[in-house]
Formats: C-alpha cells, sequence, structure tokens
C-alpha cells in the first residue's frame, strides 16, 4: 500500500524538522500511542494501539531514522508487530520545503501490511491509515504552532 | 380400499420408492431450527479449543512464549508442538502420503498455520488467550507462484531435504512433489506434428474454497474409566477418520467411537483430517474432560482444504473439418505447504485422467506436477469428483478454443467428436472404460431446448447492433457437454490409506414390518434417509415412510468410506439395492412355506410373494416380516436382516449438457444470466425433486466459481478473500432461474442403474459460466481469460480488447 500526501504546517522549517524529531511531540501526536522512547539517536521504539476495522490491537514497533537530509528531510524505516493481529512494516520519505513563515511538508509511504489486519481490514486499511496520517498532522501542526507562539 | 383391490401400480405408489418426488424426511427437523450439529453438542465440563495461528506465509517460529496466556483465569492449557512431539503427534499423516505439522515445528509454511492450541473454560476466554500467546517469528522469503517455487532456491519443506523420492515417485526440485503421467506421451506428439490444426492455450482453474454453512469442528471426549473416547465431529468420512485416529493416537480402534452429527454442507472440505481434530482429541486425554473446536470463517477459508489451483497448457489436435486427432495437456498443481489432497491412493492428480471429456480422442497424454506453495494446504474435491471439475473446465475450454482455430460453431465442434451411443463401453486414451452414455441424444435435446439456432441469430444481430453503436450489451451462449467419473471405486484400484473404497448397508427388518438400514456413508445434505429408503422400498416393498436410515456413528454403521465424489448413490446406494436382495430369497422360502407351495411357485409383486397364477394367493412383506420373528419355517434362523459390502466393479460417467445465456455490459464489466438450461443423465432417478434440488445447489455453486469466488493471495502471502465480505457466495440476488431436463440412460454395471447427480452441476456449470463469458467477447478477439470472471476482470476483457473506445 502507498500513501503520499502534502500538509502545510504554520512554522518555519526548522522549528517543524525538530518538532518531528521530538519523542515527546511525536507522543502527543500519534493517534493510540501508548509509549515513545528514544532507543538510541536513530532509533525509536514504540507501543501504539491501532484499531482497523473489526481489529484491535496493540503494536510494538522499532522506527530507524535516516537524518542525512536534514533539515530538507529525512526517511525512516519501521516495522511494527502486533500479535495475532498481524504486522506492518515500510518506509516513509518525508521532504520539508520552506514557504516564508510555513513549512510544507509532503510524505511518500510504502507500508506492507500481513495477517489478520490485512485480511480483515482490507478494505478499511487505505481508509484508516489516511484517516490517522490526517489526525496526526492535524495535531502536529497544532503543537507545533503553538511551540512557534509561544 | 383394501390390498386386493389395489392396483400394483397403485400399491407402488403408497410405497413412495424409486421415482417418486418423495418430500425429505430430513427437512422436518432442519426447517424447525431441531437440526443437531456440532457446535449443538454441549456435554458436562466441557473446555474450549482456539488456535494461535501465524500471520506470515513463511516465517521461521523462534520461539512461543506461553505465559501471559496461561495467566488467564479459565485459561487450562496451551499446546505447541514441543508439548505434542514426545507423542509424536506434532506431525500427522496426509491422505496423500505426505506429512502435515499439527502445531507449528520450527517453522510456519502458510498464513493461517496452527502454531498453539489453548484450551479454556470458554471459548470467548480460549480467543482472548490465543492473542496473549507471543510467538516471535522471523521471516523468510514467500513463494505463492508454483512455477517460482520450482525455480527457487528457498526451501520450503525442510523435513523432506534430500529426499529425491516422494509418496508418488521421484521428485525433480526441493519444492516438487510429484509428476504424475498417463496415456501414450510419444505417440501423442507424433500426432501434434502431423496435425492439420494444434489449438494451444494455457487454462487456469484458479483456487477456490468449498465454504461450507457449517465450518469444520470436533468434540473429542475421552473417558478414563473405559478407556472409550468418542469423538464427534463434521466428518465426510466417519470410519476413516476412526482408523486414522486409530493409526495416529495409538488407541485400539475399538476403544474409538466417531460420530458426524448432523452436517451443514462438505463439499470436500470436511474429508480430510485437521490439526483441530488431534489437537482437541490430545486435550481430552490430557485433560480428561471434553474439549470442543469449532473453526470460525475465517479460519475455515483461510487453514482448512482448499479446492482447484490447477495450471493447465493443453494442446489439441484436429483435422481441418474438425475431427479431433489427439489432446495434450500439461498440468501444475500449486498444493500448498503440504500435499493434503483427498485423492484416491493411486491417484494422486485425482481422476484428472478424465480430461478427455465426452469426445472419441484416439490419443491423449496427461502430465501433472505437484507443487509445495507458501499456501494453505488441501486440492479437495469441492462438489465434484477427485479433480473431475479441473478436468471438465480443461477440456471444454479446450473445445472452444479449437472452435475458434477452425472457424466453427462449437456446438458442431462437439457434436462431430462425441463418443458415439454404439461405442459404449468406451475405453479411453487415458484409461477409463465408460459405462454408458447416448450424448448425441442428450445435446440435441438442450440445443432445441433453447433454440440454439434462434440464439446465434440474435447474437448475430447484436454484434451488429453493437458495432453500429445502438447498445453497449454483448450476448454470450455458452455451451458445455461433460462426462463425470464418479463412484470411487473398484477396491482393485481405489484406495486411501490402504483402505479399499467399497461401501456398506445394513438392513434389518422389524417384526411390524418396518425397518432401520445403516450405512457407511454419511449425509451433508444429500438427503439420504429420504432416498435410501425408496431404493430400499423398491427393492423389499416396505413403505418409504417405513425404514429409518441412519448413518454416522461408527459404533452401529457398518463399515464404509463416507460421502464426497458423488460415491454414495453409487456405491453405497448399491449396497443398499444389493442388501435388500439378500433378504428377498429368505422372505421369498418364508412366505412360500405359508402360502404352502413350492418356493419356486410364488413370484414378486411389488410388495409381496403371490403363487404364479393365482395373484390372489400372496404374503405381504408385512406378514413375512412378523413370521420371520417366530418359527417360520421348523428349523430357519430368526430375524430378517442383511448386511452388503459393495465393492463396485467400475465407475460411474454420469453426463450432461448445460447451456448459459448471458448479457454482459461492457462498461461495466456487470453479467446477468438470462437462461440457464441443465440437463442432466444420472442414470436410474430415485428422487426427481432431490436431483432438481441438487442441481439447483451445484449450478448455483458453479456460479460463485466461475463468476468470482476465489482465494487470492498476495505477494506476501496474506489470503486476500478471507471473509465473506471478499469471498463471494451468491444470494438470492445473484442467483438466476434454472431450467432442469434429463435423459436416462441407465449404469449397466450398477444395481439400480443409478450414475450419481449431487456434482455433475458444479462440474458442468463452470465451463457453462465460463464459456457463456468467453463466446459473448470471441467475436472481438478473445480467446482465453483466465476466471473468475468478476465485473472487475470482465471489464479488463473489454478493455484489452479496445471497446471503450
Amino acid at each position: 500500500m502507498e500513501l503520499s500526501d502534502e500538509i502545510r504546517i504554520s512554522a518555519p522549517r526548522d522549528v517543524v524538522y525538530q518538532a518531528l524529531n521530538n519523542v515527546d511531540v511525536l507522543r502527543e501526536c500519534i493517534p493510540g500511542c501508548e509509549e515513545l522512547t528514544q532507543a538510541s539517536p536513530d532509533q525509536l521504539e514504540a507501543k501504539v494501539v491501532l484499531k482497523i476495522g473489526p481489529v484491535k490491537a496493540k503494536f510494538a514497533g522499532e522506527v530507524t531514522l535516516d537524518t542525512s537530509n536534514a533539515p530538507d528531510g529525512f526517511s525512516l524505516m519501521g516495522e511494527g508487530k502486533g500479535g495475532a493481529a498481524g504486522f506492518a512494516k515500510g518506509g516513509a520519505d518525508v521532504t520539508l520545503t520552506e514557504d516564508g513563515d510555513e513549512t510544507i511538508l509532503k510524505y511518500t509511504a510504502k507500508v506492507d501490511i500481513g495477517g489478520k489486519i490485512a485480511q480483515l481490514g482490507s478494505r478499511l486499511i487505505a481508509g484508516t491509515a489516511k484517516k490517522l496520517s490526517g489526525k496526526f498532522f492535524t495535531k502536529f501542526g497544532e503543537v507545533v504552532s503553538e511551540q512557534t507562539v509561544s | 380400499m383394501n390390498d386386493q383391490t389395489m392396483t400394483p401400480e397403485e400399491r407402488a405408489a403408497n410405497l413412495k420408492g424409486m421415482g417418486c418426488a418423495r418430500k425429505r424426511v430430513e427437512d422436518v427437523r432442519f426447517t424447525q431450527g431441531k437440526g443437531n450439529y456440532v457446535d449443538d453438542i454441549k456435554l458436562d465440563g466441557m473446555l474450549f479449543g482456539a488456535f494461535v495461528r501465524s500471520p506470515y506465509a513463511h516465517a521461521r517460529v523462534v520461539s512461543v512464549n506461553k505465559d501471559a496466556a496461561l495467566a488467564v483465569p479459565g485459561v487450562v492449557a496451551v499446546l505447541t508442538a514441543e508439548d505434542l512431539a514426545p507423542l509424536g503427534l506434532h506431525w500427522m499423516p496426509t491422505l496423500a502420503g505426505d506429512k502435515q505439522m499439527v502445531l507449528a515445528d520450527g517453522k510456519v509454511l502458510f498464513q493461517g498455520q496452527e502454531v498453539a492450541y489453548v484450551v479454556a473454560e470458554n471459548r470467548y476466554i480460549a480467543a482472548d488467550a490465543a492473542e496473549l500467546v507471543d510467538v516471535e517469528y522471523e521471516e523468510l522469503p514467500v513463494l505463492t507462484d508454483p512455477f517460482e517455487a520450482l525455480k527457487s532456491d528457498v526451501v520450503l519443506r525442510e523435513d523432506l531435504a534430500g529426499q529425491t523420492e516422494g509418496a508418488h515417485g521421484p521428485r525433480k526440485h526441493h519444492n516438487h512433489i510429484f509428476t504424475w503421467e498417463q496415456g501414450d506421451k510419444d505417440a501423442t506428439e507424433a500426432v501434434l506434428g502431423e496435425a492439420d490444426v494444434v489449438a494451444e492455450e494455457m487454462v487456469y482453474y484458479h483456487r477456490t474454497h468449498p465454504c461450507p454453512l457449517e465450518t469444520c469442528g470436533c468434540v473429542a471426549s475421552m473417558d478414563k474409566v473405559t478407556g472409550k473416547l468418542t469423538l464427534y465431529g463434521t466428518f465426510q468420512a466417519p470410519h476413516a477418520i476412526r482408523t486414522v485416529v486409530s493409526l495416529i493416537s495409538g488407541l485400539a480402534e475399538h476403544n474409538i467411537r466417531v460420530i458426524s452429527p448432523d452436517i451443514g454442507g462438505g463439499f470436500g472440505n470436511k474429508v480430510g483430517a485437521y490439526a483441530g481434530y488431534v489437537c482437541s482429541v490430545v486435550a481430552s486425554i490430557v485433560t480428561g474432560q471434553p474439549v470442543k473446536w469449532v473453526e470460525n470463517r475465517m479460519e475455515n477459508l483461510m487453514s482448512t482444504a482448499f479446492a482447484r489451483d490447477y495450471w493447465m497448457r493443453g494442446k489439441i489436435a484436429a483435422t481441418k473439418a474438425g475431427k479431433i486427432t489427439g489432446l495434450w495437456c500439461h498440468t501444475t498443481a500449486d498444493h500448498g505447504g503440504f500435499d493434503a489432497c483427498a485423492d484416491p491412493t493411486k491417484f494422486p492428480a485425482g481422476f484428472m485422467n478424465i480430461c478427455t471429456g465426452s469426445y472419441d480422442i484416439p490419443v491423449a497424454y496427461l502430465a501433472v506436477d505437484g507443487v509445495y506453495t507458501n499456501k494453505a494446504p488441501g486440492g479437495v474435491a469441492y462438489r465434484c469428483s477427485f479433480r473431475v471439475t479441473e478436468a471438465a473446465y480443461f477440456i471444454e475450454r479446450m473445445i472452444e478454443v479449437l472452435a475458434i482455430k477452425l472457424n466453427m460453431d462449437a456446438a458442431e465442434l462437439r457434436r462431430i467428436n462425441f463418443i458415439k451411443a454404439e461405442q459404449f463401453p468406451y475405453q479411453s486414451a487415458l484409461g477409463w472404460e465408460y459405462d454408458s452414455g447416448d450424448y448425441h441424444t442428450a445435446w440435441d435435446k438442450a440445443l432445441k431446448a433453447v433454440d440454439y439456432e434462434g440464439l446465434r441469430a440474435e447474437q448475430a444481430q447484436r454484434i451488429e447492433d453493437f458495432k453500429a453503436g445502438k447498445t453497449r450489451k454483448l450476448l454470450g451462449i455458452g455451451l458445455t457437454h461433460f462426462t463425470e467419473i464418479v463412484g470411487a471405486g473398484p477396491v482393485k484400484n481405489c484406495d486411501i490409506l490402504g483402505l479399499g473404497m467399497f461401501d456398506s448397508c445394513e438392513i434389518r427388518i422389524h417384526p411390524t414390518g418396518s425397518a432401520i438400514a445403516r450405512l457407511g456413508t454419511i449425509s451433508q445434505g444429500q438427503g439420504h434417509a429420504t432416498t435410501f429408503a425408496q431404493i430400499i422400498a423398491s427393492e423389499i416393498g416396505l413403505p418409504a415412510d417405513d425404514i429409518t436410515l441412519e448413518e454416522g456413528d461408527t459404533d452401529t454403521a457398518p463399515y464404509g468410506l463416507g460421502t464426497y465424489g458423488s460415491r454414495s448413490t453409487p456405491v453405497a446406494g448399491a449396497a443398499t439395492a444389493m442388501a435388500a436382495r439378500k433378504i428377498r430369497p429368505k422372505a421369498q422360502m418364508i412366505a412360500a412355506y405359508l402360502l404352502e407351495v413350492h418356493d419356486n411357485d410364488v413370484e414378486w409383486d411389488v410388495d409381496r410373494f403371490a403363487v404364479k397364477g393365482a395373484p390372489e394367493r400372496f404374503k405381504t412383506m408385512k406378514e413375512i416380516a412378523f413370521a420371520a420373528y417366530n418359527q417360520a419355517i421348523p428349523g430357519l434362523e430368526p430375524g430378517l436382516e442383511a448386511v452388503s459390502y459393495y465393492d463396485p466393479p467400475n465407475m460411474t460417467y454420469p453426463f450432461g449438457a448445460y447451456i448459459c445465456v448471458m448479457e454482459i455490459d461492457v462498461d461495466t464489466g456487470e453479467w446477468e444470466v438470462r437462461q440457464f438450461y441443465a440437463l442432466d443423465d444420472c442414470g436410474t432417478r430415485i428422487n426427481p425433486m432431490i436431483i432438481e434440488g441438487q442441481v439447483h445447489g451445484g449450478v448455483t455453486e458453479a456460479l460463485a466459481i466461475a463468476m468470482g469466488q476465489e482465494i487470492a493471495y498476495d505477494e506476501m502471502g496474506n489470503v486476500k478473500t478471507g471473509t465473506l465480505m471478499d469471498f463471494f457466495i451468491p444470494t438470492a440476488w445473484e442467483t438466476p432461474n434454472y431450467t432442469t431436463d434429463h435423459t436416462v440412460t441407465p449404469s449397466p454395471h450398477h444395481p439400480i442403474g443409478a450414475k450419481g447427480v449431487g456434482e455433475s452441476p458444479n462440474v458442468g456449470g463452470v465451463p457453462a459460466f465460463s464459456n457463456a463469458v468467453h463466446d459473448a467477447f470471441r467475436p472481438f478477439g478473445l480467446v482465453q481469460s483466465h476466471m473468475p470472471h468478476d465485473h472487475w476482470r470482465i471489464w479488463k476483457i473489454a478493455n484489452g480488447l479496445g471497446m471503450h473506445g
């Protein structure tokens, strides 16, 4: 499954970039995030509760960041395991472009999904993923704008 | 009116014997919700089992942590392969000479494979706890394409590493299972080389699933006091299951009682042995309590036996005039992670060698290669005799492809190649002896019934209108003439795990002239209690309404191989008639004695023996039955009963002519079946109403398979059609109206001439629907397109032919 979107955030690029690398900000913005810890400078560990259609499960995952392109963007690779509910793995490329005081965030993600979520939720995955990423960026936009204002 | 004034015809009608459209006696309980299915069985202290299943299609199982699951209140046990290994039960034999993991032993080979078995006080706790079993997997490369699997370095079956010899001969590659060859390769290739015309095509019959309304399940109950195991289950072959359980568990066979209660459809899905049965038995032995396991719908679709998945490359040779001179077929058979096909032992590709169909083809050659992939095991006969529907689809597509190549009418091409009535018994090039048939009569009747010439004229006009832009709908005329091979089978070449495929019937007549019959088969909706009583009624002159039929309890029924492959009427039906006929001589002796004449001076008359030339002097079967329980004749053993174990001399070969008329919208891909005509010749007809019901049900399943139903996998080995949202089951909305018809060509070797009918409509229906789709697009250049023909794929055909402008 491939996802891509473009979001305008009312904050300068550096602020956005730093927020994207701030574990506390991410924990607040990721829907269903129960735990998010920085295992090493380029590694995050997460526990996220996800509900896709009739399947609700806690996913434990690891995310590896590639920040060599900062602050124009970064890449990430990750894998999440939800036990009986299945698993997901994939990666995303994020680019940040300055536009005056604002930043345009573009991402493309490729995700493979397996197990029960792939079977039961296959009709719902694209919609759910869109909804979740929408929730994330709405919240992220709010948090980052507040930080800029304060 | 009494017995003396009734005519023989009136007395025969009162028996409700063969030929009577007798109402199904089973429906009294089914229509009132009073059936007794496996999940209705509730025993004291019963526990419930649930599986932990692999989300991966191919992975190493690194560890299984049960702690969190065992901590859940109400959880009794969690079994893994490690627990079963000391008992030697972590693997089990399959019906195809392979072995299969009961619980994942180091790795998993398909999504949904059983990894652990949780036993708990109720099914909700079991399901919750199953989610808490923490399994660590290490992903391995996934092979879902059999052609890729045969080239890949990835070894699926590491347990077979280095084994170059399989259950059916040499293995050519580590993912190869067997090669099965039939016919004359050299002669066939010589004919292909010299032929006027050769049509070649790849015909794929996609993977699908029987998907019975009731999923698979069982209740295992070990009585530690008596040492007796009772196993209730959705078994199409209860006796074979008893023997298998005895062989793999080491329990003495007399200490195992297998009971198949009411079964909500089987269609081949319930023939094999599944991990759920083994785990439930072990759990009951370990806990001393009954254990129930019932699959949910997703588990059924993704783990218990699939059907088809045959890639059939064909070459058919003919003269310019359309006389077929040879047929060649190479099949690549995707068997999934284990070879668990349910076929007679000597037939690893079932009866695929019936693929010469209804046609007189002088030479033919068939080779089938079985291949392991990361898909669920199975390969069962989904409402067909072993691989017969694949064979019928193959030849009926190849005939259409040849008709295109010859620019001939496909109905005429069939007619000039049919085996002629006078050629029966007919020896086919691939080794079968067809018992009887009259294909030309059936074909002409079918074409006339649908006004074939008129339909072709209408189609020609439609094509003109389409080209002129007056319509966007095409008309397809799907033709099929199929020949089945059912009733497995003669013990000389048919066995399963060494058990000959005979079947049995025991009849006991009670003093008051009613009776009970017990059979080695088990109805899953076929209506045995109705039809087999009719056979007995006609054979021994007792009313069908006075005959109880009992099946499915191995403690009481005589040994038989069960119900699948349309074998019940050809084999157990024959045993029923033969058992009844064994009763008649004793009844005749008693009648003659009571009438004070010599045995040879009485003759059978519908429901009685009467003195020859004096029909007013008679003894009815009812009177004879009562006498049999006294000292009817001095020195004669009391009672009136018989048992027959029937080993059929040959298979039976039902046939039929099906025609489907379909409207197709080229812009949406939507289809509508305007007319479906089904002519079946199943030999002697026992109950016309049940035959009609079987044809309606079977054609509806054929519609599902041809037009949408499939088990689809993505490249990661995920089952994409694991729920009824995605797996097509027709409802009343999609189901068209059917016209049924028949001819009657009795089987010459069957005691009552019957051939079996339950699966014909699936065998004939699938090519009829598929050929209709192909026929609609034939004028626009379509030769072959793979099923299922759902709206999207039909739209793609039209798009690919440039019909969207």
